[in-house]
């Protein structure tokens, strides 16, 4: 991008005037130059993502021996295996489940968390670092922990709740399916708020203050510069956040598969816990590719649904 | 926001206060639960993890446990290859994602939306779905189990996030400054890297440890490409105490707990440059 | 190939690109090694001069796995000059999803150590293993073992290992709560886990894996004991046999009756074998690793080791599992052959070989190394005897796997309150077809 770009002296922004006239040759140039700084990035994800995807949808289609061989397209039988399954609906019902719990409540945790760490007070520095622990945790450990702590034998909450007097005897802390998914949420969402809390606290930290002076001399009060400032402010931080986490939380593997792996019965399995038991145990790697190509469709519908809707909103007020 | 102007601190404001430190508190404990938990585990023998009657603290410490991981496997070496990784992608994917989100944050193309659209469905699958086809490319490549691969894998997962996030930034960015430069002779190159980027700290420092945490944590897709021992990542590499009979807690805790300490101290570092971003943030006026 | 070069152009593209962008320093440096060989397919490192490269994947067994495998690697390459000999050692957790990806890829290993082998010769990946192990170490091998690996009468795979399951029960605990005789039938073994859990609460009776880890064990265990099986003698699925739907009622009544575990869709054998261990479960079934891994302890409890309980008239049954290597069809010339006949004999060569065994305390495949292994001590004796007369799961049917997972399935939805006759009735079509 660099050495390329010629150092005319008045050159200026496209958007910025269409004043100055230009020759022929820097017109063309002027085209073609978004995509340069753009190439380097298309680039590194054809190669590294595209192809493998291509890959999916060539298994989803195809008649996939136990080994991983492919034998030819088979007319979508691995997408009608797929749905005929009793399993299927109740998965995918728990992926619904899941993504909505742990996105919806660890962007709320996290962007109150975010307005919290934004004040000065002493100690703030050790607060935030504190608050990325649970993020600068491999997910497999995390959720080995998480396990291990709940666990009703040897658990170090039973333990520690005895010890301080709270329970008499060990609690079954997952006597159910729904209470195993229970602290799956939770497990979720606890490594999820790090992560929106830091989108909006950098969304945050680039607002200027002036603003809220103003609105104080004005008479605001607390909420209503929370919704009329703060909230428009960070919107777009949040929004990259909410949009990114309804799509790593769809397609989060580690949690679950330590925990349950899906068990009892795929009680507790979401999509990629299922797949995955589909394309490493049972060796159908042909239904594995429909299933995720199937959740492909739906996170391209939903999140297709959003962005239309807030990247319009957002480049108008932007 | 709580912030006290200039008045004679009130009795609302003090309470305000004792409440900000009582849920500030709170969040730390519980945020810290697990490792309080991981790190009592790691200090203890394996039969007081499993004893009836239970201990919260340790007995007697067993600090012996951090210095045994190190020789029951080649820690040093896991660690340093985590942070090449780490680091590599963190390089590569921001030489990557810079570019393209001042593309879509400055300049008007053809194609504009179609490209963030295309940068959001590249996430829209698990690395776990794309294992076959993502070994595929490493084998034409000749970069199955190397480094290199696993670098350009974890920097190819994260444009997403690079370039949303560095576009939101750069948007809320007013362009006059770079525009003033550009007519003071810089060309494009030189004014977003003098007065863009400096300007935008806070968003390319979030996304700097975004992008080095994930690759840090990345287990899925090093698993599969890395056979030699001496390559694996810290994640995969304390594998090893995760036995076909039995799973010793207290090694696996024990080295989890060094795979954190990395990452808390670079967050602890650049800290101080979100702050600092903070300050100059508030010139662009 | 078009895309090879395509690709190749591409990422050449991508690195000059981000090179300029920076202006500056290199991209971290090229470690893979792999300068040689384009055309193969195969990840192999190049090898190193003249040297035939001898792949292997290995399954991690315990602890000592790794590092006995690097002593081996550097034994072998050292004893053999003309061999470059790779192992590499992949956790029981993650080696489906390894090999799978590997093989799918064309990049199998030469030499696989792993429990499952139906599948790869139903899509003619490997290699007949006689062709591969000298007449001298084949003759070592129990018949009946090798037996276990046949399809259409031919042998794929050689035993590495074995183990076998028996009932291990907590003395002091039984005889506190006043069960004077080790149960051993169904009625007497749900009599004492009553007993016990009058005498005390706290302790689960009896231990209960239905996981997907090994949930197929679960079912072995009753369904053997009820004279029940997977197939019949001609090799027909009998799922849903009367024998079969008795055995899972049996051990759901006891989960349902507070008699277990609590939580045996999520406990697995590894649990269950250290709240054995630390006297929370009385009686369990498990592996041979049991003993030593009890003794290992500071405090061992007081234990026993019996029959598995078998229903009233009924005959008893062991569950053998055994792991195998296998050989991949990489098109190999002579000289590798040659490697992977010098590779068995080194490792099975009677001390090496009971060294490996014994290591992590698993049961010799070769009946040299249970000779060695009997005469040094009289408790793996009684154990070879065991696993001598124990039955294996039918893992040369290709459906293998999804009868295991349907028979999990089965169990957990029984638990959850399925039943268990529609349940093995359903799997049986799905099955049989």
């Amino acid at each position: 991008m660099s050495t390329k770009t010629p150092a005319a002296p008045a050159e200026k922004q496209a958007q910025a005037s269409p004043r100055l006239p230009n020759p022929g040759s820097k017109k063309l140039f002027r085209t073609i130059e978004p995509y340069i700084w753009i190439a380097p990035s298309i680039i590194l994800m054809a190669i590294f993502i595209v192809t493998p995807i291509v890959k999916v949808f060539q298994l989803s289609m195809n008649k996939v021996t136990r080994a991983g061989r492919l034998k030819g397209f088979n007319n979508f039988e691995n997408f009608t295996t797929v749905i005929k399954d009793p399993a299927f609906a109740l998965v995918l019902k728990n992926t619904i489940l899941w993504t909505v719990a742990v996105v919806v409540i660890s962007t709320v945790l996290g962007f109150i968390l975010a307005l919290i760490l934004n004040n000065q007070f002493k100690g703030r520095k050790v607060a935030r670092a504190i608050v990325v622990f649970p993020w600068a945790t491999t997910l497999v450990i995390q959720a080995s922990a998480w396990k291990f702590i709940v666990n009703t034998d040897y658990g170090t909450l039973n333990t520690l709740f005895k010890k301080l007097g709270f329970i008499s005897a060990s609690v079954n802390w997952t006597s159910t399916p729904s209470a195993w998914f229970a602290w799956e949420i939770a497990c979720g969402i606890f490594v999820t708020i790090p992560f929106v809390c830091f989108c909006v606290l950098s969304g945050l930290q680039s607002i200027d203050a002036s603003y809220y002076e103003a609105a104080t001399v004005d008479g605001a009060g607390y909420f209503q510069k929370l919704f009329k400032i703060t909230l428009p402010l960070v919107r777009s931080s949040l929004t990259v956040s909410t949009v990114l986490n309804i799509i790593y939380v769809f397609n989060s593997f580690p949690i679950i598969w330590t925990m349950t792996k899906g068990d009892p019965a795929n009680r507790t399995d979401t999509l990629v816990t299922y797949l995955y038991k589909l394309a490493f145990y049972n060796g159908k790697q042909g239904e594995a590719s429909a299933v995720s190509v199937i959740g492909f469709i739906i996170l391209l519908i939903c999140a297709s649904v959003y962005m239309v809707y807030t990247l319009r909103k957002g480049d108008e007020d932007l | 926001m709580t912030k006290t102007v200039n008045k004679p601190v009130s009795v609302k404001k003090t309470i305000l206060r004792l409440l900000l430190y009582f849920v500030v508190l709170d969040v730390c404990v519980i945020t810290l639960y697990p490792y309080f938990a991981m790190l009592c585990t790691a200090l203890k023998s394996r039969e007081e993890i499993f004893s009836t009657a239970g201990t919260v603290l340790p007995i007697t410490a067993l600090w012996s446990n951090f210095i045994d991981i190190w020789s029951r496997a080649p820690m040093a070496k896991y660690m340093l290859n985590s942070f090449l990784i780490a680091g590599g992608s963190t390089v590569i994917a921001m030489l990557c994602g810079i570019p393209a989100a001042y593309a879509l944050a400055r300049m008007k193309f053809r194609g504009q939306t179609a490209f963030l659209g295309f940068v959001i469905v590249s996430q829209m699958f698990a690395p776990v779905v794309l294992l076959i086809g993502i070994y595929q490319v490493m084998q034409v490549l000749h970069l199955t189990d190397s480094i290199l691969g696993l670098i350009f894998i974890n920097a190819a997962f994260n444009q997403a996030f690079t370039i949303w996030l560095l576009r939101g930034t750069f948007m809320g960015i007013s362009a006059e400054m770079e525009q003033a430069a550009t007519i003071d002779g810089c060309t494009r190159v030189q004014s977003m890297m003098r007065v863009l980027l400096p300007v935008a700290a806070p968003g390319i420092v979030t996304t700097l440890i975004f992008i080095f945490i994930n690759a840090w944590n990345e287990y899925t897709v090093a698993l599969c490409l890395i056979s030699t021992d001496t390559l694996k990542p810290l994640t995969v590499g304390i594998n090893i105490f995760n036995g076909y009979n039995i799973i010793e807690w207290q090694y696996l805790f024990a080295a989890s707990i060094f795979a954190i300490i990395p990452v808390v101290i670079l967050f602890m570092c650049i800290e101080k440059n979100l702050v600092s971003g903070l300050a100059s943030g508030g010139v662009k006026g | 190939m078009k895309m090879k070069k395509m690709l190749a152009a591409l990422l050449a593209a991508a690195m000059s690109l981000s090179l300029v962008a920076c202006g500056t320093s290199n991209p971290p440096a090229n470690n893979s090694g792999s300068a040689g060989g384009s055309g193969s397919g195969t990840p192999d490192p190049a090898p190193s001069g003249d040297k035939v490269a001898l792949n292997v994947i290995a399954a991690q067994y315990g602890d000592l796995t790794k590092d006995w495998w690097a002593q081996f690697q550097n034994d072998f390459n050292a004893a053999n000059e003309g061999i470059d000999l790779k192992v590499e050692v992949v956790s029981w957790n993650d080696i489906y999803t390894v090999v799978n990806t590997r093989v799918s890829n064309n990049a199998a290993p030469d030499i696989l150590n792993i429990d499952t082998f139906a599948d790869y010769v139903g899509d003619d990946l490997l290699r007949p293993i006689k062709d591969f192990v000298s007449d001298e170490t084949y003759a070592k091998f129990y018949p009946a073992f090798l037996e276990q690996s046949n399809i259409d009468g031919t042998i794929w795979a050689i035993p590495d290992l074995a183990s076998a399951r028996a009932m291990y029960y907590n003395k002091d605990i039984l005889e506190a709560a006043g069960v004077d005789k080790v149960p051993a039938t169904w009625a007497e073994l749900k009599d004492a886990c009553q007993k016990i859990k009058a005498y005390d609460a706290e302790v689960y009776p009896w231990g209960v894996d239905m996981t997907t880890d090994e949930g197929q064990a679960c079912f072995a265990y009753y369904s053997w004991t009820n004279g029940g099986d997977f197939l019949d003698a001609n090799g027909t699925w009998t799922l849903n046999s009367p024998e079969n739907v008795e055995a899972v009622e049996y051990i759901v009544g006891l989960v349902k009756d507070g008699l277990t575990n609590s939580d045996p869709a999520t406990q697995t054998r590894y649990d269950l074998q250290e709240l054995f261990a630390a006297g929370k479960v009385a009686m369990m079934i498990g592996p041979n690793q049991i003993t030593s891994y009890v003794e290992g302890k500071e405090n061992p409890i007081n234990f026993g080791i019996a029959s598995i309980p078998a229903n009233e008239g009924k005959s008893t049954s062991s569950v053998g599992v055994m792991d195998r290597f296998m050989v991949f069809d990489n098109e190999d010339t002579d000289d590798k052959v040659e490697a992977i006949k010098t590779f068995f004999d080194f490792f099975y060569e009677d001390t090496r070989y009971s060294e490996w065994v014994i290591m992590e305390n698993f049961l010799p495949a070769t009946s040299t190394g249970g000779e060695i292994m009997a005469a040094a001590d009289p408790d793996a004796a009684s154990w070879i005897e065991i696993v001598g007369s124990a039955k294996f799961y039918p893992t040369a049917q290709a459906k293998w796997a999804d009868v295991k997972q349907g028979v999990i399935n089965v169990e957990q939805q029984a638990l959850l309150g399925g039943n268990v006759q529609e349940l093995l009735n359903a799997l049986q079509v799905q099955i049989a077809g």
